[in-house]
């Protein structure tokens, strides 16, 4: 009986999840939109506007080129999609608690973050596109690239909770519970400062947005991976684009914002979940403004060789940097 | 590559925009604020009264758009039709005056320049968009 | 990074155009890559070859005047004037000084536009699409007075055989001090975005650099041969117009930056410099302009049958904001002129491409080919389809081709 409620219950928060990544991916998509063109001076569509683009392009059929690899040019959307959607399943939102929370652990989500890229690589070389096979190239050389940044930030954190004397540094729910900013002294405040910027920072490369979108690159590959992309498929990756958003958002926030309202305010308990969840949602659109809206309309698109120097070279020396500080800090305390 | 990391200070752009962020958008609104799900629906509505078009950006005074014709002073020299660079005005035999295709009008008022009779002028409309390029709105006579 | 990968030391191809969101204007490219560089760059023009010298050919040239505010979108007045000045030379015409101040102030709007453009289009091309807006927001001023002062924003048909349309009046000066003002307001901050911003640094700085001695043998000209520290600007060698009474100095990069690379940001400094040039030239125009008549004839009847007299051949040459631009007509006593030829600005810079593209990376194609501001609809004269297939045609072929075409007409 136990085993047919947990599977009812993974099975419906599985659905919640989806429901919820859909409405809010598009509409974080909607508003980075909106917000991108008010700071160029613009309007800029309504912020319905990708709900209005996914409905047409789930209408409409999908074209296959001659050279390509059918069923894993129709694959690569539906895994990238469901992908994101998984990595949902493990992140805490607001005051709700993963729907599998005590299965999985910072190391597999930085895994599963790989999954909707490569995905996409898969797709990008099931196009048989030439822009499309050098847009694959480009996204694996990022993959490479930004892993190192990521890995170093994930590593500090862990180990300084481990250092704190946390039991399952990797696990969310210790990083929620105990959050890194209480654990640590000046030092590590600044260090753990340093690795918020460098994840806001991988954050796009992640997305594929300006300045690190080379694998996608409107006016070198006319949209590289997903040039041969159309209809029901391309509304799948750009689903899959506004859910990878709101994963990024709020892997930042679980980690380095992890406060809820309730914590501070005392509310009746289904107040709070309201509560936190709006407070969530605000946490989340504040990080995504900062690390996607503001960054793409700031700046030039770098070329594949200064993004691999941008993140090797000064992301990852910064991290170190950011780890080193850590360190000092928490021998600080020992000595 | 160590510059690359002094060079990642150095955007000037970055005040400007939290700046416009606050700030009107330069965009001017015509004729609705977002794309109406029809736009001849819309301008049908407009027409009706029941939705307010914004307005275009005014044109100065010496505009030139579409043309008008007052064949009561035409004396029908064709001079207008020898000079037009589009071939845009045949003569009319019967009623010896001149009949322009606004679409293949090209605006130049070489025509209205130069007519004796000043029969000819530049009106300041130019929302001439049709599907027909032959509709009664695009001959002027 | 991945010079171990098999398939990206192969050498590949990859074609870029006909149409390609890279390109504004087609024309069709064909790059022989190894992993992310170039190693071999072809181009092939001629893909909007319209036949707009066909249909000169069959109008006089009152009415061909308004066929070359259309050769190019945006250099408008460019092809007028050059045109005009190739057919007043042959009739002998005294264009009114009045007439050609004016010239000279719509001549320098242009440029001062079409740079605006042409910075918003090389910000788009490095995926920096703010910068397009704001440049393009800023441009706006400059349409706004264009269009207050001939009628339209585009296409001004503001040039006649023998002067100008339209006079500029007293109650025209506010506006366009108003909007000189503006620019002058504007040009530092213009210069802080694009030239201190990092990563158009990083995007531009020795990026398709075209050497002082490629820029003189490909014969490159405007804007692009002066990037690369060639002193020509035919304002200042060969006056016409106003431009002889006018304080001009072309601009080259080592006055600002203090040397001279060739390379794409040296062209973006010196577009962005020449606006402000642009304005103080037109100070210096509202300021000296005489006054007097506009036009050498205001009858048009009589230009027309002045036509049936007319007799020889010209050349009518105008600095454009691309470069230099240029008109041959031929004149054999007829209401349409025998041979009308155009060189536009940008069929000089095209072949600079090659040596600017080969050995960079394909990141910077969309940049390296905006930088040297190419019109191509301008500049497409000629396109050869024999049954439906293109071919590409000798010097010798051509040369064949011309002296047989004249020895027809000879007969």
């Amino acid at each position: 009986m136990s085993l047919v409620d947990t599977a009812l219950a993974v099975v419906l928060g599985t659905l919640a999840m989806a429901a919820f990544g859909f409405v809010a991916g598009l509409t974080v998509l909607g508003i980075d939109r909106k917000l991108a063109a008010h700071m160029q001076a613009r309007i800029g569509p309504p912020i319905r506007q990708p709900f209005i683009d996914v409905a047409k392009l789930l209408r409409k059929e999908n074209v296959v080129p001659e050279n390509a690899i059918p069923w894993l040019f129709h694959a690569a959307p539906v895994i990238a999609f469901a992908s994101t959607i998984t990595i949902l399943l493990y992140l805490p939102i607001g005051g709700i608690a993963p729907v599998f929370g005590g299965a999985g652990d910072l190391i597999l989500i930085v895994y599963l973050l790989t999954v909707p890229a490569l995905a996409m690589v898969a797709g990008g070389f099931a196009s048989g596109s030439p822009y499309a096979t050098i847009g694959a190239q480009r996204e694996m050389v990022i993959l490479m690239a930004y892993e190192l940044p990521l890995a170093i930030a994930v590593i500090a954190i862990a180990w300084r909770l481990a250092a704190a004397g946390v039991a399952e540094p990797f696990s969310l729910a210790a990083i929620a519970a105990n959050p890194v900013w209480g654990v640590v002294g000046p030092l590590g405040i600044v260090g753990f400062a340093i690795l918020f910027v460098i994840l806001a920072w991988v954050t796009p490369a992640e997305l594929s947005r300006v300045p690190f979108d080379a694998q996608e690159a409107e006016t070198e590959l006319a949209g590289g991976l997903l040039v041969e992309y159309s209809g029901k498929n391309f509304a799948l990756f750009y689903m899959a684009q506004g859910v990878k958003t709101i994963v990024m958002a709020a892997l930042a926030v679980a980690i380095f914002l992890p406060w809820n309202l309730s914590d501070f305010v005392a509310m009746t308990p289904a107040v709070a979940v309201v509560a936190d969840f709006a407070f969530f949602l605000a946490k989340v659109l504040l990080v995504a403004f900062f690390s996607v809206s503001l960054i793409r309309v700031s700046m030039a698109r770098f070329r594949i060789t200064q993004i691999v120097s941008v993140y090797w070279l000064w992301f990852g020396v910064l991290g170190l940097v950011g780890l080193l500080l850590i360190v000092l800090d928490a021998y600080a305390g020992v000595w | 590559m160590l510059e690359c990391g002094d060079a990642m200070a150095n955007l000037p752009m970055i005040p400007e925009l939290l700046k416009q962020l606050f700030r009107q958008p330069a965009t001017n609104t015509f004729p609705a604020k977002y794309l109406p799900p029809s736009v001849t629906g819309f301008l049908k509505m407009v027409s009706r009264g029941e939705a307010a078009i914004h307005p275009p950006v005014a044109t100065p005074p010496e505009f030139r758009g579409k043309i008008t014709y007052e064949p009561e002073g035409c004396i029908g020299c064709s001079l207008c039709v020898k000079i037009c660079p589009a071939h845009a005005i045949e003569l009319v035999n019967e009623t010896k005056t001149i009949r322009i295709y606004v679409s293949q009008c090209i605006f130049c008022s070489q025509c209205t320049d130069m007519c004796p009779k000043g029969s000819l002028k530049m009106s300041d409309e130019f929302l001439l968009a049709d599907e027909d390029r032959y509709s009664d709105n695009l001959i002027v006579e | 990074m991945s010079d171990g990968n098999p398939a990206k030391t192969t050498p590949y191809t990859v074609p870029i155009g006909p149409i390609h969101p890279a390109l504004k204007e087609p024309v069709m490219f064909t790059f022989r890559m190894n992993g992310e560089q170039i190693e071999k760059a072809d181009f092939a023009p001629g893909q909007t070859h319209r036949g707009i010298e066909w249909m000169g050919m069959r109008r006089n040239p009152i009415q061909i005047v308004h066929l070359t505010d259309r050769i190019c979108g945006i250099c408008g007045v460019s092809h007028s004037l050059a045109f005009a000045r190739a057919v007043e030379q042959i009739m002998e015409i005294d264009v009114p000084e009045r007439a050609d101040y004016i010239r000279a102030i719509i001549a320098e709007f242009e440029r001062i536009q079409s740079h605006l453009l042409w910075a918003g289009m090389a910000a788009h091309e490095l995926g920096f699409d703010t910068l397009l807006h704001l440049t393009w927001r800023v441009r706006e001023q400059a349409m706004d007075t264009i269009e207050l002062l001939t009628g339209n924003r585009v296409n001004y048909g503001i040039i006649q055989i023998g002067g100008v349309r339209r006079d500029i009046t007293p109650d025209q000066h506010p506006a366009i001090h108003e909007c000189l003002d503006y620019y002058r307001d504007l040009q530092g901050k213009l210069l802080r975005i694009f030239l201190e911003d990092a990563t158009i640094q990083m995007r531009c700085r020795d990026c398709g650099i075209l050497t002082r001695d490629d820029a003189l043998r490909l014969c490159t000209v405007g804007p692009t041969a002066r990037a690369s520290g060639v002193n020509m600007d035919v304002r200042v060698d060969f006056p016409y117009a106003a431009y002889g009474d006018l304080d001009i100095e072309p601009i080259l990069p080592d006055r600002y930056l203090g040397e001279t690379r060739g390379d794409v940001f040296d062209r973006i400094v010196v577009r962005l410099l020449e606006v402000e040039q642009s304005a103080g030239i037109i100070r210096q125009c509202l300021d000296v302009m005489p006054a007097g008549d506009i036009l050498w004839e205001t009858k048009i009847p009589k230009i027309l049958a002045a036509f049936k007299k007319a007799h020889g051949e010209a050349v009518g040459r105008h600095e454009a904001p691309r470069g230099e631009v240029l008109h041959y007509v031929r004149m054999d006593g007829k209401e349409h002129p025998t041979a009308w030829k155009v060189k536009a600005s940008s069929y000089s810079n095209l072949m600079s491409w090659i040596p600017m593209l080969e050995g960079e990376q394909i990141a910077d194609i969309p940049i390296i080919v905006a930088s040297i501001d190419p019109c191509l609809s301008c500049t497409d004269r000629v396109a050869v389809v024999r049954g439906g297939r293109r071919s590409i045609m000798t010097k010798e072929e051509l040369h064949r081709l011309s002296v047989e075409k004249t020895r027809r007409l000879m007969r």
